[in-house]
């Protein structure tokens, strides 16, 4: 899992820079990618199954489910910040601590960056998913199955 | 085996008490001990009376609605027929046969009626003559004109009513008549009509070999309601209601001595009220006779229910039994009630007063929008597209049957709460608080509203049991309604509260 989720952040999204490498490699050697991609792949499915399972709202309609899509966008992406911005910035890799620590690498400056375009690559990603769950989901719904439509 | 149980309605009080049956029949009440057929047949000399016009209007709508529903075993699970849908077997809806005809009364006086011109006025050389005629009748009685009735005159119904039992509809109730059916005869003691049918009805039943199957009826279980005063009339006329009272005592001096001691019914029940009694409009009858519905029409209609669920515990004597409630409280409610008519109809009652005051309040909210009202979900299957979508609710069959009929259970409702003594054991209710609707039942904080009524639609919609077809369209509407409004009483235990309270 961690080799897909590191082509999709890297190759799919362009993300990865080779004068930063170090920061790409922390990510994948330490768990970031696998976390970021189960964030991207859980909280849509959390939040959409709750939606169709959980919300006994019977009159729920088209604007409610968008209205869930651009929550999960948010919960996704906020969290996804999140777990970027710790595997970066509070990694054990000494080699990433030190290259943050020299205000000559440009490190930081770069890392400050990543964390808002995993947000929004996950939160981009969570969308799409969101909508494939919705489809599956929905079939064994007994009060959204009309929705999204 | 199933069993047919006819039901004699006789005047004006025998056409509202079968509206009340039509109304807990529709509510899903069921007759006991394998009764699966309901015959009403409704006796009235007054054709344009508005009561018996509504009831035929009722009963109809009743038969109409339930042939469009696929077994129906909750909501209008009791079959009702007319005695010429049974002769000829066919499945033709027409209101007026739950009426019996009358010949001759449309427009004649009872003098012409009688004959009474023809008769001789010469007393020492004739054998009929109009002064022995005078004796039994007023100068008012022979100018009355039949077509409203006997106007409380019983001894004109007796001449008048005498004749029915040659009629074709009578021979035909005779064909249709089979071993263990049995026979319900409904009739007022202080009027015209109802006093002087009960009798004649029973001494035919009894006893005239003609009607076919005539050994059958003989021997057949026959119960009977007799109603003493319960209402009043505004303006004294030809019509006196203070006459009510010495009428009644007078005929059940009557009864007592020609029905109950030489048995010829199994069961006779009375109902009557006294003292807590409205004033009705003043008519002598045609359509301005349209009295509002009373609690003791619906007593009425649960000695019905009573005959049939006591029908195996008769004895050769007549038995004879009365109308009573827990509590002298007004206006009533459930709880007032005994714990069997509690029991019979506080549930059914409550289903369908819900069902009802959705359709009308709640329905709007959820139309197009809750899953059980669309048909256009895409990537599923097709069984999970409802029939219930907007251009079902805008169907005339919707509107002409269910809404129409629906309308007549809240007005019935309304106007037994409106009459005395009061039937009230609702409150009034909005889409919010609908959940509330029983008096004195328990106060819910959270879930109240129709909301209730529309998640459990929505996960019975899809229950295999319940999709109309083309030739049932009301099946699924009947239906989910009768299992969403028991899920919702059941699990917000409306009913247990309210016997604590």
């Amino acid at each position: 899992m961690n080799d897909l989720f590191a082509i999709i952040y890297e190759v799919w999204f362009g993300l990865w820079e080779s004068e930063y490498d170090v920061i790409f490699q922390t990510l994948f050697d330490y768990g970031g990618y696998n976390l970021l991609g189960l964030t991207f792949i859980t909280v849509p499915l959390i939040i959409f199954a709750s939606f169709y399972f959980l919300w006994k709202y019977p009159y729920a309609n088209l604007w409610h489910w968008v209205l869930l899509l651009l929550v999960v966008f948010i919960v996704t992406g906020v969290i996804s910040w999140g777990i970027s911005n710790n595997e970066i910035f509070l990694s054990d890799n000494q080699s990433l601590i030190d290259a943050l620590a020299d205000p000559e690498s440009g490190y930081e400056q770069f890392a400050n960056t990543l964390p808002l375009k995993h947000a929004l690559t996950n939160g981009f990603l969570s969308l799409i998913l969101g909508f494939f769950y919705s489809l599956i989901l929905k079939q064994f719904s007994k009060i959204q199955i009309h929705l999204p439509f | 085996m199933a069993k047919k149980l006819y039901i004699f309605g006789i005047g004006g009080t025998g056409s509202r008490v079968i509206k009340s049956l039509a109304m807990l029949l529709a509510s899903g009440c069921k007759l006991k001990n394998d009764f699966d057929t309901v015959i009403p047949i409704i006796i009235d000399p007054d054709t344009s009376n508005g009561d018996l016009n509504r009831t035929k209007d009722i009963l109809k709508l009743y038969q109409e609605i339930r042939n469009q529903v696929n077994q129906p075993n909750d909501f209008f699970g009791q079959e009702i027929k007319t005695v010429n849908e049974l002769a000829n077997k066919s499945s033709v809806v027409n209101s007026e046969y739950f009426q019996f005809n009358l010949n001759d009364v449309d427009q004649s006086t009872f003098g012409q009626y009688i004959g009474f011109n023809s008769l001789d006025d010469d007393y020492k050389n004739s054998q009929d003559d109009k002064n022995f005629t005078r004796l039994l009748y007023s100068e008012q009685n022979l100018n009355s004109n039949l077509n409203v009735g006997f106007k409380g005159n019983p001894n004109m119904g007796a001449i008048v009513l005498n004749q029915f039992t040659d009629s074709g509809d009578f021979k035909r109730f005779g064909q249709t008549f089979n071993d263990d059916d049995a026979i319900f005869i409904i009739n007022s003691i202080f009027g015209g009509t109802g006093a002087a049918g009960f009798p004649l009805i029973l001494k035919n039943l009894r006893g005239n070999t003609n009607i076919p199957n005539s050994a059958k009826i003989k021997k057949s279980k026959i119960g009977g309601i007799t109603y003493l005063p319960y209402f009043a009339l505004n303006k004294k006329d030809e019509v006196n209601s203070d006459s009510f009272e010495d009428k009644a005592k007078i005929a059940i001096d009557y009864y007592n001595r020609t029905i109950i001691k030489q048995n010829k019914v199994n069961f006779i029940y009375f109902v009557g009220n006294k003292g807590n009694t409205k004033y009705l409009k003043y008519a002598v009858g045609g359509k301005e006779q349209k009295n509002d519905a009373h609690f003791l029409e619906m007593a009425g209609a649960l000695a019905i229910f009573d005959f049939c669920e006591n029908i195996n515990k008769t004895t050769n004597k007549t038995q004879v039994k009365e109308f009573g409630i827990e509590n002298d409280s007004e206006p009533i409610k459930f709880r007032d009630l005994n714990l069997n008519n509690q029991k019979e109809i506080a549930k059914p009652l409550t289903k369908y007063k819900l069902f009802a005051e959705y359709l009308n309040i709640g329905l709007p909210k959820a139309l197009n929008k809750s899953r059980w009202t669309k048909s256009n979900i895409k990537l599923v299957n097709k069984t999970e597209n409802s029939f219930l979508d907007e251009q079902y609710f805008n169907r005339p069959e919707y509107k002409i049957q269910i809404e129409a009929f629906n309308n007549h259970f809240i007005s019935w409702l309304n106007e037994m709460e409106n009459n005395k003594p009061s039937f009230s054991p609702y409150n009034k209710i909005s889409w919010r608080d609908a959940l509330n609707l029983i008096k004195g039942g328990p106060n819910l904080e959270i879930t109240k509203s129709f909301k209730a009524i529309d998640i459990e639609n929505c996960k019975l919609i899809t229950e295999i049991g319940i999709r109309s077809t083309s030739k049932a369209m009301h099946t699924t509407l009947i239906k989910i309604f009768g299992k969403s409004t028991e899920n919702v009483l059941n699990k917000h235990n409306l009913l247990k509260q309210e016997k604590n309270v």
